[in-house]
């Protein structure tokens, strides 16, 4: 993917562009908000990583500028600024994501593939399938193999979200903020607990495991075959 | 009522001052009293005496008891009010001029009594001279004049006493009244104060006296204090943001070493295991820096309406299966349609920290219970276990910062669980309250209710 990085912290760009880079994505980089419109505009990202203050314009208002040029180009928010007001701040302007700074390499490499890949928004969709596993989005329900699986509503959520997003990685993190709304972290293991009670109903009985644990990173659901 | 009049310096001030007042006025008719008292009987001696010189004189001159007679005769003819009395008497007792009813009297000033023929047995005041070893003069005065003008004086100042007592009663009343108004104005500021709310000031008046001059110097203090909490605030807040930049920057070059040596090289358990410690320590700088965000009451702004029903359901939901992942049971009852003025996720937050305490502090097979009610314009949000529970003396320092009361084990977390709830809590108008649930700790987030206010409906009456 190509990717547009606006930072002026020269040990941070550099750390961000080594990691998305390895990660197979070529990256494009500029340190004011005003590059970082004209490139925006200019030139077709798949992803914008916009740092929030840098100098002449900052990130919020380079965003609000690109926005306004009719570039609908998926935006994270990588910044120190962490308070609510703030996130609500980045998300009012256009971000899609935001994540804080300091993170964990795999966090900004699972967000920036699930901003990426976002599909254009068609509500046509009313069904996902992974295999052999089938979620009915109209009905919430779930079925594999065609047998019915009885979820309760946090789990059809929590698989819901595994399902649009199969065959990423989706971090805690991530699970945390699209599924329960929580931008702070519970500090207990809330999510294992409910992937482990949901990998009880999805995958007990079935040779393939669906939901994976990828290691010091998150979850994914299998989508290969 | 008496109690409270007891109890009240204002009421105790304004009286004493009342009764100080009222037992003066009562000196100074007793000193006018017997000044006046004393002044008249003067006056009244140096009346008969001047009298009594008179007719002496008058007997020396012309000589004899006619001239005397007639002049006796003619002074007790005489109507004035002002008239004296006379009476000669013989040496054996006997009267012989004037018509005073009285004995023969020894010489000199004194009082005497005598027969009134009106209204029998009177006092008076008499002086008696010797005309000649024959003749003894007394003129004397009757005392109801000095009696009627103390009678005067008497009366004068008891009404007079009866007024100051009365307006020093009056003047008590509003005196305290006006006081403890005062005095309550502040008294009410500062309870407002310790209540939470440290943004308030007292009343000022516009009078610009004492109290208001009190009030300004507390307005001060007030002010100054509240900056060294801001102060002290912005320093935690500040090291806090100034020290996650050098540990960003550690973090990424420990994560940059753990991809550049891979999983198999063995300084890769060490290498993580640093990753841990830091995002320990960042994320006990997140909680000190989000603490300090929700103190700031920069998060009102976003405060909106609350479903704490559904909130507090769907938490009980999310949080049931870690429960029992632990070894704990989670029941919860929800009264529906519980809603406060507020920010979702901060009670999302303050809701699973009390969930997470009743789960790491107790015991395995343990049972957490989770309650909503609204109740007397609250809503109660407890969460009770029937773990060990906190020892009372304890309860207070469990809410501080920094604080783990099981000091000897080695629970996660950075103490700052509670502290979150109690500034959560604080900063919705509400507070947590920790109370012994026997046995079990019940703590409660207690948030004042926003009802949903009923929308005005055309509803079919009875009389269609």
């Amino acid at each position: 993917m190509k990717i547009l990085l606006l930072e002026d912290d020269d040990e941070m760009r550099a750390h961000v562009e080594r990691l998305l880079r390895a990660a197979g994505h070529v990256v494009d980089h500029c340190a004011t908000g005003r590059d970082a419109i004209f490139l925006a505009t200019s030139s077709d990202y798949a992803v914008l990583i916009l740092d929030r203050i840098v100098p002449d314009l900052d990130g919020l208002g380079a965003l609000k500028a690109i926005r306004a040029a009719g570039v609908q180009t998926p935006a994270l928010f990588l910044t120190a600024l962490h308070s609510i007001g703030d996130r609500v701040e980045g998300l009012e302007a256009g971000g899609d994501d935001y994540l804080v700074k300091p993170f964990a390499g795999s966090e900004l490499l699972a967000r920036v593939a699930a901003l990426g890949r976002r599909p254009p928004i068609t509500e046509t969709i009313t069904r996902i399938k992974v295999g052999d596993l089938e979620i009915d989005l109209l009905k919430r329900t779930a079925a594999r193999g065609g047998k019915i699986i009885d979820l309760q509503q946090q789990e059809y959520k929590l698989l819901e979200y595994l399902m649009r997003h199969a065959g990423e990685i989706v971090t805690r993190t991530m699970l945390l903020e699209n599924v329960w709304s929580f931008h702070f972290d519970p500090g207990t293991n809330l999510i294992e607990s409910h992937i482990s009670r949901l990998r009880a109903k999805i995958d007990r009985g079935f040779e393939r495991e669906l939901i994976q644990t990828v290691r010091g990173a998150g979850y994914r659901v299998r989508d290969d075959g | 009522m008496m109690g409270k009049w007891r109890s009240s310096a204002a009421y105790r001030i304004a009286f004493a001052y009342a009764a100080a007042f009222a037992a003066g006025t009562a000196l100074l008719g007793i000193i006018v009293y017997w000044s006046m008292h004393v002044a008249f009987t003067h006056q009244l001696d140096a009346m008969i005496t001047d009298e009594a010189q008179t007719l002496v004189s008058e007997y020396k001159s012309d000589g004899g008891d006619g001239e005397l007679a007639d002049a006796i005769a003619q002074r007790e003819g005489s109507r004035t009010p002002e008239r004296l009395l006379y009476a000669v008497f013989a040496p054996d007792g006997r009267r012989v001029m004037g018509s005073l009813r009285t004995d023969r009297p020894a010489l000199g000033i004194h009082d005497l009594s005598f027969i009134d023929p009106v209204e029998g047995i009177d006092s008076a005041r008499g002086q008696a001279i010797d005309l000649s070893p024959q003749r003894r003069l007394l003129v004397a005065a009757d005392r109801e004049w000095i009696e009627r003008s103390d009678q005067t004086v008497i009366t004068v100042f008891a009404f007079g006493f009866l007024g100051v007592c009365a307006l020093g009663v009056a003047g008590a009343l509003a005196l305290g009244a006006y006081l403890r108004r005062r005095l309550r104005a502040l008294s009410d500021g500062a309870g407002a104060i310790m209540g939470g709310d440290i943004r308030r000031r007292m009343p000022v008046g516009p009078l610009h006296d004492e109290f208001d001059q009190l009030a300004v110097a507390l307005n001060r203090m007030l002010e100054r204090i509240e900056g060294l909490l801001d102060n002290l605030r912005q320093v935690t807040a500040g090291v806090a943001h100034e020290l996650r930049t050098p540990l960003s920057r550690l973090r990424n070059h420990l994560e940059r070493g753990a991809s550049d040596i891979g999983p198999t090289d063995p300084a890769a358990p060490i290498i993580e295991d640093s990753l841990r410690r830091v995002d320990d320590i960042l994320a006990l700088f997140a909680a000190i820096l989000r603490i300090a965000e929700i103190e700031s009451g920069e998060t009102r702004r976003l405060f909106e309406r609350v479903d704490l029903s559904l909130l507090a359901t769907e938490l009980a939901e999310t949080y049931a299966p870690v429960a029992r992942d632990g070894g704990r049971n989670l029941l919860w009852s929800v009264e529906p349609g519980v809603t406060v003025l507020g920010d979702r996720e901060l009670l999302a937050q303050a809701c699973i920290n009390l969930l997470e305490n009743a789960q790491s502090h107790t015991p395995s097979g343990t049972l957490i219970r989770l309650t909503l009610i609204a109740s007397g314009g609250y809503a109660c949000l407890q969460v009770t276990d029937n773990g060990p529970g906190i020892a009372k003396a304890d309860r207070g320092r469990a809410i501080q910062r920094f604080i783990r009361l099981d000091q000897g084990r080695t629970t996660n977390g950075h103490g700052l669980g509670l502290s979150l709830v109690s500034v959560v809590a604080g900063q919705h108008g509400g507070q947590l309250l920790l109370r012994d649930s026997g046995p079990g700790l019940a703590a409660t987030i207690q948030l004042p209710l926003f009802p949903i206010v009923p929308q005005i409906s055309p509803e079919p009456s009875n009389g269609d």
